[in-house]
């Protein structure tokens, strides 16, 4: 990864405190789960496990969020991630501060090769995606966990080493009143892309760098444009090389524009050559140039997610060309699916083995979407002559005919990845979408309300005319949907009518991905669904 | 794959694409199969007979594959 430059900017960010560490006042604790690293996905997983009351310590070797000089990193939220904002409450934050979209257009040059609206089709409460400069996600995500009584975070905390025993880690953390051991009974590392731990255990990874070279301008301007993505595949003001074009908070824009083969960074991010290269995309208008950013492109991928003790998440795990956003929101996902597996074997739901699951799970999200990426890079970036004129070819015919415009690949956007028949699932796998339900005691809200609280519960759905279940009340929440049947608590919504059928009883996971799909089950086969999706028999 | 004739009129099929072919420079056909090849994927649709026509006419061609 090349350096980023940090110009100005205009964000003011906040200074956590940093407080003596419990082990430097020699205080002997071990912590069940110990996250290294503060960004977005240490911060969700922080969160995530402390919503369902199991006690985590966060360490980060910096004292505010973002990267050092207000680099805007990650700025498109999917739906899915959303949906997991919304079940550890900052999703009204995240939508009262970003810039919710659902409408993108392809372009060619000044040809609009077509345009798509994601949010047809959409049963979930949250929209397909919101625009947010990350650092602000991560803000809200530390204002949500000072809140959380079981969360404690370490600023200034920066983890140089780690002993793996077998029931435990050391992690050594090095402070501004020196260095003590903490230990924990499991580290989650989102440490990034350079992660001290994965390199300490010697963790095998496959590693390529591309010669693709990219240019982010951040910035603000007078002109108004569309609250919609914009991408050309082709541009006569980038020289016939891609550009993005996306809004974000603040009234600012994250113009992405694709550069020359091995250009050299330093030169396509120099203050005259970026602002001659706005004024040929937008005009003249008065521009304020709130961060420039050169970067070249790079896949990593871990042979496992899973070392020991040790699991990691993000980028971490993975690093994948950033088409479509999948890098942030598959750290997001990553750190959702850790936590509720964590959860539900520390409060005795699950054995251990369901944690093995995790790397099986996003591993396989994490392969699929560097393939996916992989692609993209090769419509924008054709490799030979060949490739480019049967690019152009597709283009071209994308102008006239439909069918064309599906071959046009500026990016797939991030979706929730569908685990299908894996260890955990029974006819299942796909992520639930969040509808807005009414609640049996007649308030309105979201599916993932049903979802909060201490561990890892599981809900199951009942469709009309299907029996009423015997289910012990520990670890499962039933609900009938729609009409009554039994005694079970009914919740209403016309997006259940269109998701199930009647007959059929759903078990959606922690996560909110189905588990199971059922049809007509007794209770010893929806139990059976549920210990599958524990790893094995659960415990209630 | 089909590998039986399915076209009506073989002859009237071929004599139209070299019709339409007549007198274009080297680059200029390639453009041209380029689309039509994509135009006539779509009409096949069926993703395992194009997979299947890609290796056949690959294996067709006389270089060896890395």
């Amino acid at each position: 990864m090349m350096p980023a430059l940090a110009t100005g900017g205009g964000y003011s960010l906040p200074v956590f405190p940093y407080h003596r560490p419990a082990e430097v006042r020699g205080e002997k604790r071990r912590h069940p789960v110990a996250i290294v690293g503060g960004g977005l996905s240490g911060l969700t997983a922080a969160c995530d496990l402390a919503s369902r009351d199991i006690p985590v310590v966060l360490l980060d070797e910096d004292d505010t969020v973002g990267v050092r000089g207000a680099s805007s990193r990650g700025i498109v939220y999917a739906q899915k991630t959303l949906e997991i904002f919304d079940r550890l409450g900052i999703y009204e934050r995240i939508a009262e501060k970003g810039v919710t979209w659902s409408v993108g257009r392809v372009l060619a040059d000044d040809d609009v090769l077509y345009a798509f609206d994601t949010a047809r089709g959409s049963l979930s409460k949250q929209p397909p995606f919101i625009n947010l400069q990350q650092f602000y996600i991560e803000w809200f995500l530390v204002d949500r966990l000072n809140e959380l009584p079981k969360a404690e975070l370490r600023w200034k905390n920066r983890v140089s080493a780690i002993a793996l025993a077998k029931d435990h880690a050391t992690l050594t953390v090095e402070t501004p009143d020196g260095t003590y051991a903490l230990e924990a009974e499991w580290v989650i590392d989102a440490s990034g892309i350079a992660s001290t731990i994965r390199q300490q255990l010697g963790a095998p990874m496959a590693a390529a760098l591309g010669e693709d070279r990219w240019c982010i301008s951040d910035v603000r301007f007078q002109r108004t444009l569309p609250a919609e993505r914009w991408t050309w595949a082709k541009a006569h003001f980038n020289d016939g090389r891609a550009v993005w074009q996306h809004p974000m908070a603040d009234g600012v824009w994250r113009l992405d524009y694709q550069m020359g083969a091995n250009a050299d960074p330093q030169q396509i991010a120099s203050p005259e050559i970026v602002k001659d290269r706005l004024r040929r995309h937008l005009g003249e208008t008065e521009v304020e140039i709130v961060w420039v950013g050169p970067y070249g492109y790079r896949t990593q991928l871990m042979e496992s997610f899973r070392q020991g003790r040790v699991f990691f998440i993000g980028d971490a795990a993975h690093v994948m060309n950033p088409f479509g956003a999948r890098g942030g929101n598959s750290g997001v996902q990553d750190a959702e699916n850790i936590a509720w597996k964590l959860a539900a074997v520390l409060s005795g739901a699950a054995d251990e083995r369901l944690l093995e699951t995790y790397n099986e799970e996003r591993r396989a999200a994490a392969e699929h979407n560097i393939k996916v990426t992989g692609r993209t890079i090769r419509f924008l970036a054709p490799r030979s002559p060949f490739e480019h004129r049967l690019r152009d070819a597709v283009l071209d015919l994308a102008r006239r005919y439909d069918f064309a415009r599906a071959l046009v690949d500026t990016g797939r956007l991030s979706v929730a990845y569908d685990y299908g028949t894996s260890a955990l699932t029974t006819n299942g796998g796909t992520a639930f979408p969040n509808l807005a339900i009414t609640h049996p005691d007649g308030t309105p809200g979201a599916l993932s309300d049903l979802l909060r609280g201490p561990g890892a519960r599981f809900l199951v759905l009942c469709f009309p005319s299907t029996a009423a279940l015997d289910l012990p009340a520990t670890s499962v929440r039933a609900f009938a949907c729609n009409a009554a049947i039994g005694s079970l608590p009914v919740i209403r919504s016309t997006g259940l009518a269109a998701l199930g059928r009647e007959g059929e009883v759903m078990v959606i996971r922690p996560d909110q991905h189905l588990a199971a799909r059922l049809v007509r089950p007794d209770a010893t086969a929806v139990l059976a669904a549920i210990d599958r999706a524990c790893g094995g028999k659960a415990r209630r | 794959m089909k590998t039986s004739i399915n076209i009506s009129d073989g002859d009237a099929f071929y004599e139209a694409l070299l019709a339409a072919a007549e007198g274009l420079s080297a680059d200029e056909s390639e453009a041209f199969l380029l689309r039509l090849v994509l135009l006539l994927a779509n009409q096949v649709g069926d993703q395992q007979a194009l997979l299947d026509a890609i290796s056949a006419a690959r294996a067709m061609v006389n270089v060896k594959r890395d």
